[in-house]
């Protein structure tokens, strides 16, 4: 096993990513003006939660930042001051930077920027006293490992040199009220004798009364103990550390010292209360050392101790909102789920193999292997489901580090945006989570730049000043459907198409729909900013989000209306490893095109093609005209056909709906594939999302119909016969 | 004698960190993950002593000690608190609803367990 | 002879029932059976001692036997002897 300190600080991290997510979830809850009371303790204790393990693990920034950051919000719950929306702003702007220096933390890189005076403001912000009183709190707060509320410090320096031989007398009076509190006086004596000094303790039996005078839950106790030894008044007056408002203490040093050492003790350190008669002590005195005055107060003083904890019951227990209950949870190492999923892998392209050997050997449909096998292939995705169910994440996360992206980059453009975030709860393949966060980032950003207007040109235009981005995530037709929409300008179609002539992508008097020219934005080096912005000038354009997504085998498209905003729209799969697939052949190849990705297989007859222009045609499908692709020519596996007679096409759907016939040799059959990446070794293939392993061993290419399309050639035979 | 204890914490770095310096100290202990969880673990457990943070979720600290002193038999079973201030206002809140002692995050194991055998035995 | 077995725990929690016990037992030899006892706290040795004084009183005997080692120990740490809490020898 590794250093469990180690493992401990792993885990603190990953905690305090939770914490920092629940934080995140109140303050957006504030944001939307819930100003109550849990939901200031949430945000409370995420922090309070964050300072407490940092400060395990000695990361002195990050518990200073959190501690200030606490602070504030303290204020908050206490009523102190007062929450408004530019104050949330603030505190989810201390947040982020809060999130920077977990990091920081985590990497041990130097703390962030810019935080320091974040969080100044916010104290500014909010009428706190200044940073550097909070900072000396914090100072006083850290290097205690026990509480030792002594105030010893201020003795003479000489006190805390060991002295050999030194003899003590302490006085001790315990009140009921400490055994109230749970202590033990033979703990602390046992504790005390453990100090290593000549112990000589000595009860004063006269003062307990018979048994008929006694109430068995109040003190009569005192106690004298000698101590002598090498040792010092703090040792012992730490153990006496938790109880000193429940007792009186007196200690007094003997061997001819100045008699009374300790004036900063207490009021009564003079061991003199011996004199009082034991029934007049306040029970309920929960104040430290008696003062003579005390000794006023009537005798038989019997508020019962047992009730006192009552009084404040309620107050902190009744005021919660009782959160949902958390569901026991194990924390696996990613690694041994990644090796499940290989392993339930090779399980599908297994039993596949078998399903195989099976049917060749000729069992009759209704045999015991037969339904056995098919029993078997039910288990077997079921555990499929089961494991990706492991795998898979809220999209939340991801969605959160959006919102700080919308905040940061709309302060840099100088623009109002709010973001709203819709089907967070959505589940993504974890690594696809990963994975989107850059491209996602990138997209919030240019739709920030690019997408919104500036406040006056959106009030000119009779919108309001503030912009809204939504972020979405849904699952449709066995993909995650991830969106980012603006309600801007939406696209510039005739600018975006005299950009892209003026830079040479396009020709000149090329005729482009909307959606094509929507589909320039894609183009490597393309750029629609006049000026190139604080934000996206950072050589990353729509190319690099389209190249990052279609690497996870998804697509991105674009839907724009002028005046109204764009949606880009990305379409994922589920899963990185395993897909339902037709396994088609083509020109004597195997290949898999995705199951969700057909509408219907048919077959051709001469009255169904029509010829579009000189070497394309489309096909008639109810109504409809769509385009027609000869796999085995776009594939390079051949030349065109002469005749599409006969031939099978499967129908496919894109995202934006529109629609494709591809003509394959035949279908063979319909079946589950593991996806093995080719991307490692081979970079993107246009036009293949993959490959994968099948029953008999061979290797076949899963295709991508939507990006083949993109890069198709569309050209089918010219010649051949329109007839029939 | 090793004392058996449980522990109420919402954080689970610190519950580790307890289990850790408890266990080393040849301790049995019981964690919990708050106040409400902490009453139902200490349910047919005789613990020796509780530690108890404060700000937790759905039952704080508090809360958590006034139930707990509520029961007859745990009236006098030392309860320590894991705080991360030494404000006394703080102190005194967790002394009045029946708190033992206190203990300062982060917490230097050797003196924890100093702290346990000083109200525990 | 009355005999009276001690609780292994005698803390806050059991004191007031101790007591109400001895009470009970009053006037009467008392024999205190402590050899389960594994704390005996403060509390408990107040109302073992304020016995002892009662008994005394009336001229009966109290004693405790057999002593568990945690007993005995604790009597140390409270600096009293089992002699402050029996009554052995009766006026």
């Amino acid at each position: 096993m590794s250093d469990p300190m180690a493992e401990i600080r792993a885990s603190f991290f990953v905690e305090c990513e939770e914490l920092l997510e629940s934080l995140q979830d109140a303050l957006a809850a504030m944001g939307d003006g819930e100003y109550d009371g849990e939901t200031i303790n949430v945000v409370f204790r995420a922090v309070h939660s964050i300072k407490g393990g940092a400060g395990a693990f000695g990361l002195d920034a990050l518990v200073a930042f959190a501690h200030r950051y606490e602070t504030v919000m303290d204020a908050v719950r206490s009523g102190q001051v007062e929450l408004s929306p530019d104050a949330v702003k603030m505190f989810f702007n201390a947040a982020d930077y809060l999130q920077d220096h977990v990091r920081a933390a985590q990497e041990g890189d130097a703390a962030p920027e810019g935080a320091d005076e974040c969080l100044q403001e916010l104290e500014v912000f909010m009428g706190m006293p200044m940073g550097a009183e909070a900072e000396e709190e914090v100072s006083d707060f850290q290097p205690m490992g026990l509480m030792l509320d002594l105030d010893i410090g201020e003795l003479d320096v000489g006190e805390t040199v060991p002295a050999k031989e030194t003899v003590f007398t302490v006085d001790f009076t315990p009140h009921s009220a400490l055994f109230v509190s749970g202590n033990e006086p033979l703990h602390l004596l046992r504790a005390i004798r453990g100090l290593g000094a000549l112990m000589d303790v000595s009860l004063d039996i006269d003062r307990i009364p018979d048994l008929d005078a006694l109430t068995a839950e109040q003190s009569y106790l005192h106690w004298k103990i000698r101590l002598a030894g090498d040792l010092r008044e703090e040792d012992i007056r730490e153990a006496f550390d938790f109880i000193e408002d429940v007792c009186d203490l007196g200690i007094n040093r003997e061997a001819g010292e100045e008699a009374p050492l300790f004036s900063s003790a207490g009021p009564d350190t003079t061991g003199q209360n011996p004199s009082r008669p034991a029934d007049t002590q306040p029970e309920d005195s929960s104040v430290a050392p008696l003062t003579d005055s005390a000794n006023t107060a009537p005798p038989k003083v019997m508020s019962s101790p047992a009730n006192k904890p009552s009084a404040t019951s309620g107050g902190a227990a009744g005021g919660q909102k009782s959160g949902s209950e958390p569901s026991p949870t194990v924390r696996v190492d990613l690694d041994r789920i990644d090796r499940l999923v290989n392993l339930v892998g090779e399980l599908v392209i297994n039993q596949a193999m078998l399903s195989q050997s099976v049917t060749e050997s000729g069992f009759p449909p209704n045999s015991a292997v037969m339904t056995g096998l098919e029993a078997f292939m039910m288990l077997t995705r079921d555990i499929q489901d089961s494991v990706m169910m492991i795998r898979a994440q809220p999209a939340k996360p991801l969605f959160q580090r959006m919102g700080r992206i919308v905040r940061e980059a709309s302060a840099a453009v100088g623009k109002e945006v709010r973001l709203k975030v819709e089907g967070e709860t959505t589940e993504v393949d974890k690594t696809v989570i990963e994975r989107l966060s850059d491209p996602l980032t990138h997209m919030i950003r240019n739709s920030v730049d690019h997408g919104l207007e500036m406040p006056e040109q959106r009030r000119a235009a009779g919108k309001p000043s503030e912009g809204v981005i939504t972020l979405s995530a849904q699952h449709r037709s066995g993909r995650v459907v991830i969106e980012v929409e603006d309600d801007g300008a939406g696209i510039n179609r005739p600018k975006v198409l005299q950009k892209a002539i003026d830079k040479g992508l396009i020709a000149p008097d090329a005729q482009l729909s909307d959606t094509e020219i929507d589909n320039l934005l894609f183009l490597p080096g393309f750029s629609t900013a006049d000026q190139v912005s604080a934000l996206s000038g950072r050589g990353v354009g729509m190319d690099v989000v389209r190249s990052a997504i279609q690497s996870l085998g998804g697509r991105i498209t674009i839907q724009s209306e002028p005046g109204k905003g764009s949606i880009f729209s990305i379409s994922l799969p589920l899963t990185l490893a395993v897909l339902d697939g037709m396994v088609v052949s083509v020109s004597g190849e195997t290949l898999v095109v995705p199951l969700n990705a057909i509408l219907e297989t048919q077959t051709l007859t001469g009255a169904d093609l029509r010829k579009l222009g000189p070497n394309t045609n489309v096909i008639h499908v109810r109504g409809e005209f769509v385009p027609l692709y000869d796999l085995g020519a776009e594939l390079g596996y051949r030349g065109a056909m002469e005749t599409y007679e006969g031939c099978i096409v499967l129908l496919t759907a894109q995202e934006n709906g529109q629609r494709n016939a591809l003509i394959v040799d035949q279908i063979i059959e319909q079946r589950q594939v593991v996806i093995k990446g080719l991307q490692q070794a081979y970079g993107h293939i246009p036009g293949v999302a993959a490959a994968t392993i099948l029953g008999d061993g061979q290797i076949a290419l899963i295709l991508d119909p939507a990006d083949l399309v993109q890069n198709a050639t569309g050209y089918t035979r010219s010649d051949f016969s329109l007839a029939g | 004698m090793s004392l058996k204890v449980l522990a109420v914490d919402d954080s689970r770095t610190i519950r580790d960190m307890l289990k850790l310096a408890l266990l080393d100290a040849g301790m049995e202990l019981h964690v919990a993950e708050d106040g409400v969880h902490g009453l139902e673990v200490l349910e047919g457990l005789e613990p020796d002593a509780i530690i108890s943070d404060i700000n937790m979720p759905r039952l704080d600290g508090f809360g958590f000690i006034e139930a707990v002193r509520r029961q007859e038999q745990h009236r006098a079973t030392p309860i320590l608190v894991l705080t991360t201030e030494s404000a006394p206002e703080l102190k005194a809140r967790a002394r009045a609803a029946g708190a033992s002692g206190w203990i300062v995050k982060p917490f230097d194991p050797p003196k924890l367990v100093k702290a346990l055998h000083m109200v525990a035995g | 002879m009355t005999r009276l077995v001690l609780d292994p725990k005698l803390d806050l929690s059991k004191v007031a029932a101790l007591n109400k016990s001895l009470l009970a037992a009053k006037g009467d030899d008392l024999e205190i059976d402590a050899g389960q006892v594994t704390l005996l706290g403060a509390l408990g040795l107040q109302v073992l001692i304020a016995s002892a004084k009662t008994w005394r009183d009336s001229g009966q005997t109290l004693t405790i036997s057999p002593r568990s080692e945690f007993f005995d120990e604790a009597l140390e740490l409270f600096g009293v002897t089992v002699d402050d809490l029996q009554s052995t020898e009766a006026v």
